[in-house]
């Protein structure tokens, strides 16, 4: 298999995967989340250069550490869930930076891990975003009644003797483990395109909970393969051409719902007084 | 080399100097503007906006070259604030909206600075910032721009205010969300073009946040946000630059300086968060009042004070 299959491969899978997962991710409000977790593994894709251990096993610890800063910024009553993203994202921005200045020599170059270089990827990579979306496939077909009753209805949710954290709980490590594997492709900065994209996309033309989790993954997957298709015949960077491939996708959604909005059957406006609703 | 020198002489170096002068100047703006942008819960509109000025700085640098970045980021920014606050009116999930519009802004800059010859180079100063090698003819545009910033801002520092806490009773008294919600986005993005050029795209968003944030921790009265958190993000950038020349020079650890500043403003929030905690636990410990009589005590917050997050995001939503 040579380069640019494996290229394409990786794309297919790491789309599919993120797709699925974004979808709970977009669903449950999540994004910034989220975003703030592409940002903050970067210093543990550092670290893990630095050290000479895989690099998505630097980006997962660094990942469970931040979990667990921001929900516990999150808790503190001035400053909430938005603050704690904000700090954890730039936090994790700077203390990259600041490792990558202080380890002279790092094998792996800053862009690759910002922007992603998905024509190298390898087949653990690739391995391992299979992997993930297959465990995020399985946790939603077999807990999926109860994440769509928790995501459309907490206040429900609880009222019916459910307990919310370990639905949080589950989504967010899926999420954590969607970033981690889909740094090699698209990098830190834009993993959030494939993630928020084609699921923002989906749910704009698709009405069910069902059917956004079967669109998002398709869009995904989709993205992928164009972006790097055209990466391939633009001679551009793959990892923009991919986010800008999601990208055109939403937009793409958002024409047809909007053009499907207009009001293209005229219906009656029905006229009536009060003094027909007293008599009727 | 002694801790004086560090934190005083070293600035007597021109461009030790100059970085100074900007860090102060911007400072002063975002605290102001970050307090408000707490109080909103804008967080994320800001990082959107953060990125999206990168395409704008990428463009400029190839069309003009150094000097073509504040006017390419002034465009880009405006153009972003226009288009942020727009998609936050049109209703289309917000934080999935921002999240995609900021990544397809940042990929086009990446594009760009791709196409351009010296691509390591240019992308790593985009994003990281090069504060200390501000020529002496930028620091005057950047300091204009965020005087724009912090004079919009002040201006309808009231109404923002009114707008935060109580958004329909804001509209009802007469004021135009939309244009509120303009100026605010519009002086975030000229903020964070002035930061942009300086400490970099990735790390704005710290400048913005964390002074903010510290304010919250620190008091509970309204008007003492502002110079709280201006104060905090003026000593935070003076340390920050201070400890990257001591370290740079002294220890001949090659550090950034911008991420330098933002790692002094997230270890300057941690211990501000220990210390609010550290305290809260000491008051709750000598307060053995049940917390319902602790709540009306009239002098904590004043009528107009700080309500909780919660009730500012509740707000938020009738709009």
């Amino acid at each position: 298999m040579g380069y640019f299959e494996r290229a394409l491969l990786a794309a297919v899978v790491i789309g599919a995967g993120a797709g699925f997962v974004g979808a709970l991710v977009v669903l449950r409000r999540r994004t910034f989340f989220a975003q703030a977790l592409t940002h903050g593994t970067y210093p543990g894709a550092v670290a893990a250069a630095a050290l000479g251990v895989s690099v998505p096993a630097g980006a997962a610890a660094a990942s469970v550490i931040l979990v667990a800063v921001m929900a516990g910024i999150a808790r503190i009553r001035q400053q909430g869930a938005q603050v704690a993203a904000g700090i954890v994202l730039t936090g994790g921005f700077a203390a990259g930076a600041l490792l990558q200045a202080m380890i002279p020599g790092l094998p792996v170059q800053a862009e690759s891990l910002l922007v992603g270089s998905i024509l190298t990827v390898s087949d653990a990579d690739i391995a391992l975003a299979a992997a993930v979306a297959l465990i995020a496939f399985i946790a939603v077909a077999f807990v999926g009644k109860e994440i769509a009753f928790s995501t459309f209805d907490p206040a429900g949710f609880r009222a019916a003797g459910y307990r919310e954290w370990p639905v949080d709980l589950l989504v967010l490590a899926l999420t954590a483990a969607t970033v981690v594997s889909a740094l090699p492709a698209v990098g830190a900065i834009l993993a959030i395109a494939l993630i928020a994209a084609p699921a923002a996309g989906a749910r704009l033309v698709v009405g069910s909970f069902r059917g956004v989790l079967l669109a998002a993954p398709v869009i995904g997957a989709a993205s992928g393969v164009i972006g790097v298709l055209a990466s391939r015949a633009y001679a551009v960077a793959a990892g923009p051409a991919i986010a800008l491939a999601a990208t055109a996708f939403f937009l793409l959604a958002l024409g047809i719902s909007k053009v499907r909005g207009l009001p293209w059957k005229r219906v009656d406006i029905p006229v009536e007084t009060a003094e027909d609703a007293r008599i009727a | 080399m002694s801790l004086t020198d560090a934190l005083f002489a070293a600035f007597s170096i021109p461009f030790m100097g100059r970085a100074l002068l900007v860090m102060l100047v911007l400072a002063v703006v975002a605290g102001v503007v970050g307090v408000l942008v707490n109080l909103r819960g804008l967080e994320f509109i800001s990082d959107g906006l953060t990125h999206a000025v990168f395409p704008g700085l990428a463009i400029g640098l190839v069309v003009g070259g150094t000097a073509g970045l504040v006017p390419g980021a002034t465009i880009a920014a405006l153009a972003g604030a226009v288009a942020l606050t727009w998609l936050d009116r049109a209703g289309i999930t917000a934080d999935a909206a921002i999240a995609i519009v900021l990544t397809a802004t940042f990929s086009i800059g990446v594009i760009v600075v791709s196409k351009s010859d010296d691509y390591t180079g240019a992308l790593e100063a985009l994003l990281f910032g090069r504060v200390l090698t501000i020529p002496p003819g930028e620091v005057v545009p950047l300091v204009v721009v965020s005087l724009i910033a912090l004079a919009a801002t002040a201006v309808t520092l009231k109404q923002q205010l009114f707008r935060a806490f109580d958004a329909r009773g804001s509209r009802a008294a007469g004021n135009s969300p939309l244009t509120l919600d303009l100026v605010l986005n519009a002086s975030i993005a000229l903020v964070v073009v002035a930061a942009a050029s300086t400490i970099g795209t990735l790390l704005v968003l710290a400048l913005l946040i964390v002074p903010g944030a510290v304010a919250r921790l620190t008091t509970r009265r309204l008007w003492w946000l502002f110079p709280i958190a201006a104060l905090f993000a003026a000593v935070g950038s003076w340390l920050g630059l201070a400890a990257g020349f001591a370290l740079s020079v002294g220890a001949g650890v090659d550090l950034p300086a911008g991420a330098t500043i933002v790692g002094v403003f997230v270890v300057g929030y941690a211990l501000v968060l220990l210390g609010s905690f550290a305290a809260g636990r000491i008051r709750a410990g000598l307060d053995t009042r049940p917390p319902s009589s602790g709540a009306t005590r009239p002098t904590v917050v004043p009528s107009s004070g700080a309500p909780t997050r919660s009730a500012v995001g509740a707000a938020g939503e009738g709009r």
